[in-house]
């Protein structure tokens, strides 16, 4: 258990990327949003008449949507910020080793094979999503705690319109929920890129790519139809997490008012739906299948 | 004595190529081997069976263990410095000191730092900012800080300047030999360790030419400096190799009673580098 902690710490220190790309992803969103701010104070009347707004006409529910869509649209950059670093740390992580053949000295250690690329997984399958929550949580806070300065100044009521309104619990559960399982729905690729990377001589991002692209062509060519494309492609598409989104439902034409209920974004997701989802263990074990193979790449395979 | 290491009938195949070719010995424990051979003799790859590093044919047992199928226990009491470049480029002296701690059950992090204090390497520079011959400092000082039982070195000082390789030799028998320990050496430089050794392994195309203890080479070779007549009745008595030096002919004998060469010219125990030299020349003569 030591020895695995400090396996993933070593590869914060060598992959800075996982920290320092979404700090840096959530610097640039603060300092767009206090652009926003400078910009939008040329315009006092209307802000004063928003805020006016804001305070007295619209509901608890429709401020509470209203910074939802807010929240959720940062939390999907973070999310798109993960999938970019999964793919590059999985890729170098066996890779780079073999690159500067310090593969040799990390061997030279009490430290099996199966250890080290263990470590690897768990870094993308669990550290990397955790600095991913922890980064969108900052970065709201953050954005929150501006904002409210900002509205004050204005002279609206931030405690009122912002912390009284905003469910934060709410955003961030369903976003620790929905990153992790989008990782743990996308393990195939993890895996298939942690293989690519213990076994490409070189490039392993074309290598990883190649055949996601060769073989869907080729099966279409040979058997006139597009299964593993669908697959691979469609993947992303068809987690089966998310419960339908029923806009009538959701938004009360007649009366103007969002269905209170369907505001939590927890209320969207389906756990069990998604647990017990043949879909996604045929994923896990996909995954396992090309970690072990990755693992046996790394023993087996002769540096000189 | 007890065996650190014994192979028997050990091979290891390339395709056709045989680089390490049905080969047995031992390695007892608190000697210092040197592994001597041209390049492509198989040393490398005799070093990475020993090191669980590859697999091969054969009995192979290093500290009572199979070194491939138990590597890990094996990692436990092996060093090795492969090659001077192995270090990896990103880390911090100081993360390296802490992350080897963490994970070798037989690091001392005291003897590592009193070793490093010796020596110019800061603890918060990273490795790619130290000059090659810091980073064999830093890998020895690593290994000496390990309470190991074999250390395997693989060209230890390669690309190093002359300072550096003589302090790298000087510090592995002040501060890491102690008798108990045992080494296993490769390198092309053999006049460098020829002091140091206590037993000597030549290796050629997978096979082992000579594998004697450094003490009985007086007894079992001996070199003549000779010319005219006394070469020619010199060269009666079977040299395993001649060579010219200065218009003389120097003849290397093996296993030749020094009372047969007396009156043919001067004698003398061969360095380690002529020896080799014979040794691989005669055996393709």
């Amino acid at each position: 258990m030591t020895q695995q902690l400090a396996l993933v710490r070593r590869e914060l220190w060598e992959h800075r990327s996982i920290y320092v790309a979404p700090v840096t992803v959530a610097i640039v969103m603060t300092f767009i949003s206090l652009a926003g701010m400078v910009t939008a104070s040329a315009f006092d009347h209307e802000i004063r008449m928003a805020i006016l707004g804001a305070s007295n006409i619209v509901g608890d529910a429709e401020r509470q949507a209203a910074l939802t869509v807010f929240f959720l649209g940062t939390s999907w950059i973070f999310l798109f910020t993960l999938a970019i670093l999964s793919v590059f740390y999985s890729l170098d992580s066996l890779y780079a080793e073999r690159k500067d053949k310090s593969i040799l000295f990390w061997r030279s250690l009490p430290i099996t094979d199966a250890e080290a690329v263990l470590s690897k997984l768990l870094t993308v399958i669990i550290v990397i999503p955790l600095v991913t929550v922890a980064a969108i949580i900052v970065t709201h806070l953050v954005n929150l705690a501006v904002s409210s300065v900002w509205i004050a100044i204005k002279g609206g009521d931030a405690g009122h319109l912002v912390w009284g309104s905003v469910a934060l619990l709410d955003n961030w559960t369903a976003a620790t929920i929905v990153t992790f399982s989008s990782v743990l729905w996308m393990s195939p690729f993890i895996g298939w890129f942690l293989f690519v990377s213990a076994f490409a001589k070189r490039m392993p991002l074309l290598m990883a790519f190649m055949p996601l692209i060769l073989v869907p062509l080729i099966e279409l060519i040979v058997f006139r139809s597009s299964y593993f494309a669908e697959a691979v492609f469609g993947r992303g598409g068809m987690m089966p997490l998310f419960r339908g989104m029923d806009m009538e439902a959701f938004f009360d034409e007649d009366r103007m008012q969002v269905n209170e209920e369907l505001i939590e974004l927890v209320a969207h997701l389906d756990i069990v739906q998604f647990l017990t989802s043949p879909s996604l263990w045929a994923g896990l074990i996909v995954c396992g299948l090309f970690t072990t193979a990755a693992i046996y790449v790394r023993r087996y395979r002769d540096e000189s | 004595m007890t065996s650190l290491v014994s192979a028997q009938g050990v091979s290891k195949r390339y395709g056709d190529i045989r680089a390490v070719d049905n080969v047995s010995f031992e390695i007892e424990k608190g000697k210092i081997m040197g592994l001597i051979g041209p390049n492509g003799a198989g040393k490398t790859t005799l070093l990475k069976a020993l090191l669980g590093l590859t697999d091969c044919e054969g009995q192979l047992s290093v500290l009572g263990l199979d070194p491939f199928r138990q590597r890990k226990e094996l990692m436990q009491n092996i060093c090795f410095i492969a090659d001077v470049a192995v270090l990896p480029r990103w880390i911090r002296v100081s993360q390296l000191l802490d992350f080897i701690e963490q994970t070798h059950p037989n690091f001392s992090l005291d003897r590592a730092e009193e070793l490093l204090v010796r020596t110019k390497i800061r603890r918060t520079s990273k490795v790619r900012e130290l000059s090659k011959g810091m980073v064999t400092q830093l890998h020895l000082s690593i290994i000496t800080a390990i309470d190991a039982k074999l250390l395997v070195l693989d060209e230890p000082t390669l690309g190093l300047d002359i300072i550096f390789r003589k302090e790298f030799y000087g510090n592995l028998l002040n501060d890491y030999f102690d008798g108990e320990r045992t080494i296993l050496i490769t390198t092309h430089q053999v006049e460098e360790i020829e002091n140091l050794l206590t037993d000597i392994m030549f290796i050629n195309d997978g096979q082992i030419l000579l594998n004697a203890s450094m003490e009985a080479l007086p007894d079992s070779y001996v070199e003549l400096v000779t010319s005219g007549d006394n070469a020619d009745s010199a060269r009666s008595l079977g040299p395993i190799y001649e060579r010219d030096l200065f218009g003389k002919k120097v003849m290397t004998f093996e296993k030749i009673e020094r009372d047969k060469l007396a009156g043919f010219g001067e004698m003398h125990t061969p360095s380690i580098a002529d020896l080799f030299v014979a040794k691989i020349k005669g055996a393709a003569a």
